[in-house]
């Protein structure tokens, strides 16, 4: 009854969504309280009826009913009870729910806490919003159904991918589609605005909170993501620029981007058809993401629920969302008012040179990620593009943007003074440079390139802090001052501040690892030993584990110093499944502060003399740490400023509500 | 289905006084103070700024007047939404109604609803409640797994468990069940030797050719610890000293196994043919081990399924026993059978599409290689 009673919920918000779409349409176009208050409890009602929907499917994961169809592909009894709630989204029908369900969430979101939208623009974004909503709930009830069922019902499932089997890829979905679908929220004030003929400050302030929602709840995504691939794919990297990968950083950049055009426009009333445009391609590009991730159209490590013929359908509903958006843009920008006036020198000009520089990015990394399709559908040729195009294209575009990113915000408002920010900025100049050449004279080998991007991280960091320290008067200012000043300022302030040096932490991280990783392979037999930069690992044991649902041969591996010193034990294994008969890698990591010590047990083979060997890959990834504390960082600089009263949402006096 | 249908008008009934509140909270609003207020929050900030000493003059009478621009502005595009008639209030009730009959018309169309759900606990009670005899090994294995987590510690239930699980082509699961057996009875030959045949299984599954890799010969070197006459391992140490190379060596062994066998012993003949064989060619003629079809496995599934066969003909009104003896046919490769029973339940259930389209599907299940009937 309950799969059932899923099925019917599932089916029911898509005609609630419908309803939401006409009550809220025609509420505002009439301006009918009746209508636009029936499309808000609309919205709310079809997010109840999903929610319905998606617990009854965690249900059947829980009880491992196979007779849906879903559950029987994706879960298996002997699964530990975490990896079969996460089964709900590991699948492609599962995640297109997730979708609907953040979707739907967001909507009543709107409905329930945008008491400080005008009432005409919040009927319109509820009813692009629902318009959403019916087209990705009509998927998932005609293409993509999670809960349809098996008239002969399998004694067993198939399980969920052992990849997935992991506690960051079991929350990593729900961050990303939150950030992803967060975007929509953005899109419809976009849509709802244009329809209006209102895209002006007021509009981007009510724009910034969902922008800053969604943005930090992709970073935590994206991170997780690299995370997992860090130490679940056992190749000691973190991003690979893969299509996958990119599909969810295209968003992000393009977040980026919206955050900062929409301070302009609301500040100061500029570039709000920029910040529209801007509303539209982040969604747009989410949805591309979507669609790539569970397409198949590319080749990826990340991609596991892929389905060549949904994914046509998926193109489709992308096409017509993205398409009527850009298409009402396309009639009503002439006609939107260009806003305030700024110069050259001005933290306007700097937010659009970094819009610019992002945007550019974006672009080099679209271009990266669609050139083998482009290519195969010329001359049939099969492609791949990865790190030399991205470093050659993305990394110079991203050198020049970090460059100038601590003057934007010691820049004044229209005409910013140019040799003031100067004389503030010079220290953090010198000592930036000093620790790159310092890092160049004692880190072997030598890397001069590298060495930049740390003094560019420090730069960053730099930057982010003396920001903050000229807002306190720091050291300039009495200390009782500079606590009253600190008291005083916006967490907007702290949360920006906190995001800049989030961005210097990860840029040391990246540039440190990325040069001077040390990497060592060789075949093992027990008590053999191998060197690894400043270490020695030694085989010292094998052994067979039995987990809840696979098998494994756990390695025990000493690291010790050139000192002779225990550093760590280090148990890596290498795990069977049998149901799918997939073989994962699972890394040992021994964290040392900054770096990582990560130890991988490949597959056994024949050594000396016939004795039994296995191939053990080990690296030293110095200042990984960095890498995932950066981003995370950023988004909780993110979350700060959500918090800060100007941008909180539902805060601002409500409608006054008039007695006639 | 009762039950459903009452949750599922109260879900509607729910959902649909979400929307009936939301337009009977519904005021007529003057929405000045919403357009209005970011600007005025705008003029705060800049009042502020200015306090702190973060706008000069010029700066500050620029800024004030950009905020009042936009203040006065903001007013022209105040809207004041009156209060509607009857009929909004009338459109509101038709559309929840309509969205409502609507969603049950399309879920009759894409649901199930005598559909009941089938959590596994309660299919497994299920199956422990039935004749053994009507069980695929699968769900024998399913039963056996739920007695072997009552009893952690007992051993036969693993060795039942094993074997259901290789009759139903789990070699991995067998190999699994044996490890805890062995753990829990390391002294007991018939487990280890059971251990190494199912890993030589597992090589056969691999497409490795049935090899006596090492994890095998530690098995039944194990056993012939525990009991040096055991024949299982006997053999299959015999037979990977051929397949390395050592063929006197292995002939030696076999030999002697020969010998120990009794006479009326039926596998003494299969041991004879595969000695003579070798001698005459110097090596193993088939990858498969004679032994690793294993006749007592093989049985049972031929019981089985030859079980249901018999059920059907006195109770043939069971489309998932159809269903279940196509796909068992088709897993042993008994293609005339399969063809068989497929035809007479495409008969039977001819008006059932879903039925049919379920016996297709089972019999174009692929047959297990390891799986054979004698």
């Amino acid at each position: 009854m309950i799969t059932e009673l899923g099925a019917f919920a599932l089916v029911l918000s898509l005609m609630l969504s419908v309803a939401q779409t006409g009550l809220s349409a025609v509420g505002g176009a009439r301006r009918s309280p009746v209508l636009a208050g029936a499309g808000r409890g609309a919205a709310v009602a079809a997010f109840v009826a999903v929610a319905v929907a998606f617990a009854a499917l965690i249900h059947a994961f829980v009880v491992s009913d196979f007779s849906v169809a879903n559950v029987a592909g994706n879960s298996h009894t002997a699964k530990p009870m975490l990896y079969k709630v996460a089964g709900a989204w590991g699948s492609h029908e599962g995640s297109m729910l997730l979708w609907c369900l953040v979707l739907t969430g967001y909507g009543a979101a709107m409905a329930a806490f945008g008491e400080s939208l005008p009432p005409r623009l919040r009927a319109y974004a509820l009813a692009v919003q629902g318009a959403l909503g019916v087209l990705f709930l009509a998927y998932a009830v005609f293409a993509s159904n999670p809960l349809a069922r098996l008239l002969e019902v399998p004694v067993e499932g198939r399980s969920l991918n052992p990849l997935l089997q992991d506690p960051a890829l079991a929350a990593h979905p729900p961050f990303l589609y939150s950030g992803y679908v967060g975007f929509s929220v953005v899109y419809s004030l976009s849509l709802a605005a244009l329809i209006e003929g209102r895209v002006d400050a007021a509009w981007a302030r009510w724009v910034r909170p969902w922008t800053l929602a969604a943005w930090s709840l992709l970073t935590v995504g994206i991170t997780l993501g690299a995370f997992w691939a860090y130490y679940e794919l056992g190749w000691g990297g973190w991003w690979f620029w893969d299509p996958v990968e990119n599909a969810s950083f295209m968003p992000w950049l393009i977040g980026a981007a919206l955050l900062h055009s929409a301070i302009v426009t609301e500040k100061r009333g500029a570039l709000p058809g920029w910040t529209a445009f801007l509303a539209l391609a982040a969604f747009t590009f989410s949805m591309l993401g979507a669609f790539l991730v569970r397409s198949g159209v590319l080749t990826s490590v990340h991609a596991f629920a892929v389905d060549p013929t949904r994914g046509v359908l998926l193109l489709i509903m992308m096409g017509l969302a993205a398409g009527a958006g850009f298409l009402l843009f396309a009639i009503r920008a002439p006609s939107l008012n260009p806003g305030g006036q700024f110069r050259a020198v001005s933290r306007e000009s700097a937010i659009v040179l970094n819009n610019i520089l992002l945007s550019t990015a974006t672009a080099v990394v679209l271009l990266g990620t669609l050139y083998p399709l482009i290519r195969e559908a010329m001359d049939g040729e099969a492609v791949s593009v990865g790190a030399p195009f991205f470093n050659l294209t993305f990394t110079p575009l991203m050198v020049l943007a970090f460059a100038i990113l601590p003057t934007g915000p010691l820049l004044a408002w229209k005409r910013g003074d140019a040799r003031g920010v100067a004389r503030k900025l010079w220290v953090v100049l010198a000592v930036a440079a000093l620790l790159g050449l310092i890092a160049y004279g004692i880190v072997q080998p030598r890397k001069a390139l590298a060495s930049g991007g740390l003094a560019l991280g420090f730069w960053l960091l730099g930057g982010a802090l003396l920001e903050m320290a000229d807002r306190l008067k720091l050291f300039r200012a009495p200390a009782a001052e500079s606590v009253r000043r600190a008291r005083g300022l916006p967490r907007g302030a702290w949360g920006a501040t906190l995001a800049h040096a989030g961005l210097g932490v990860f840029v040391l991280g990246a540039s440190f690892e990325t040069a001077w990783r040390v990497e060592a392979a060789q075949a093992l037999s027990l008590n053999d030993s191998q060197t690894l930069g400043a270490y020695v690992l030694t085989l010292t044991d094998i052994g067979t584990v039995e987990g809840p649902n696979y098998l494994a041969e756990r390695g025990v591996v000493r690291i010790v110093d050139k000192a002779g010193r225990l550093i760590c034990r280090a148990e890596p294994e290498r795990r069977f499944y049998p149901t799918g008969a997939q073989t994962t890698s699972e890394v040992a990591i021994c964290p040392r502060l900054l770096d990582d010590l990560y130890v991988v047990l490949g597959e056994r083979r024949a050594g000396e003399g016939g004795k039994p060997a296995w191939l053990v890959r080990a690296y030293v990834n110095p200042w990984v740490r960095l890498i995932f504390l950066g981003p995370l960082l950023m988004a909780i600089g993110g979350a700060i400023s959500l918090s800060d009263r100007r941008v909180r949402l539902g805060v601002g006096r409500r409608a006054r509500e008039v007695v006639s | 289905m009762i039950a459903f249908w009452i949750a599922a008008t109260g879900l509607s009934a729910v959902t649909a006084g979400l929307v009936l509140r939301g337009a009977a909270k519904a005021r007529p609003v003057d929405d000045a103070d919403t357009r209005l207020e970011p600007h005025r929050r705008r003029l705060a900030e800049v009042e502020r700024l200015a306090l702190d000493g973060l706008l000069s003059q010029d700066e500050l009478k620029a800024a004030r007047a950009e905020a009042g621009r936009g203040l006065l502005a903001a007013a022209d595009q105040a809207e004041h939404w009156t209060r509607d008639g009857a009929g909004p209030r009338k459109a509101v009730v038709a559309t929840v109604g309509a969205a409502c009959v609507a969603a049950v018309g399309l879920y009759l169309f894409v649901g199930h609803p005598e559909l009941p759900d089938q959590a596994f606990a309660k299919r497994v009670a299920e199956w422990k409640a039935a004749d053994p005899a009507t069980l695929a090994p699968d769900q024998i294995a399913a039963v056996l797994e739920s007695v072997v987590a009552s009893q952690p510690k007992a051993i036969e239930p693993l060795v039942f468990l094993a074997k259901a699980r290789v009759a139903s082509g789990d070699l991995p699961g067998a190999e699994a069940a044996l490890r805890r057996a062995v753990r829990l009875a390391p002294k007991r030959a018939d487990l280890w030797s059971l251990l190494g045949q199912t890993f030589v299984m597992e090589s056969a599954q691999k497409g490795d050719g049935g090899q006596v890799g090492p994890d095998a010969k530690l098995a039944f070197t194990q056993a012939l610890k525990a009991d040096p006459n055991d024949l299982r391992a006997r053999y299959f140490l015999g037979r990977g000293k051929v397949a390395d190379g050592d063929v006197q060596g292995g002939l030696a062994d076999w030999r002697a196994l020969l010998a120990s066998l009794p006479p009326d012993n039926p596998a003494r003949a299969t041991l004879a043919a595969e000695i003579a064989q070798v001698e005459t060619q110097g090596r193993l003629a088939s990858a498969e081990p004679a032994a690793a079809q294993n006749p007592q496995v093989q049985g049972m599934i031929a019981g089985m399924v030859e079980g249901l066969a018999a059920r059907l003909a006195q109770s043939p009104d069971d489309p998932d026993g159809w269903v279940r003896l196509v796909r068992a046919y088709a897993v042993l490769g008994e293609i005339a059978k399969r063809d068989a029973a497929l035809a007479s339940a495409s008969a039977r259930f001819k008006d059932q599409p879903k039925v049919l389209s379920a016996l297709r599907q089972a019999a174009d299940t692929p047959a297990q290689a390891n799986v054979k009937t004698p």
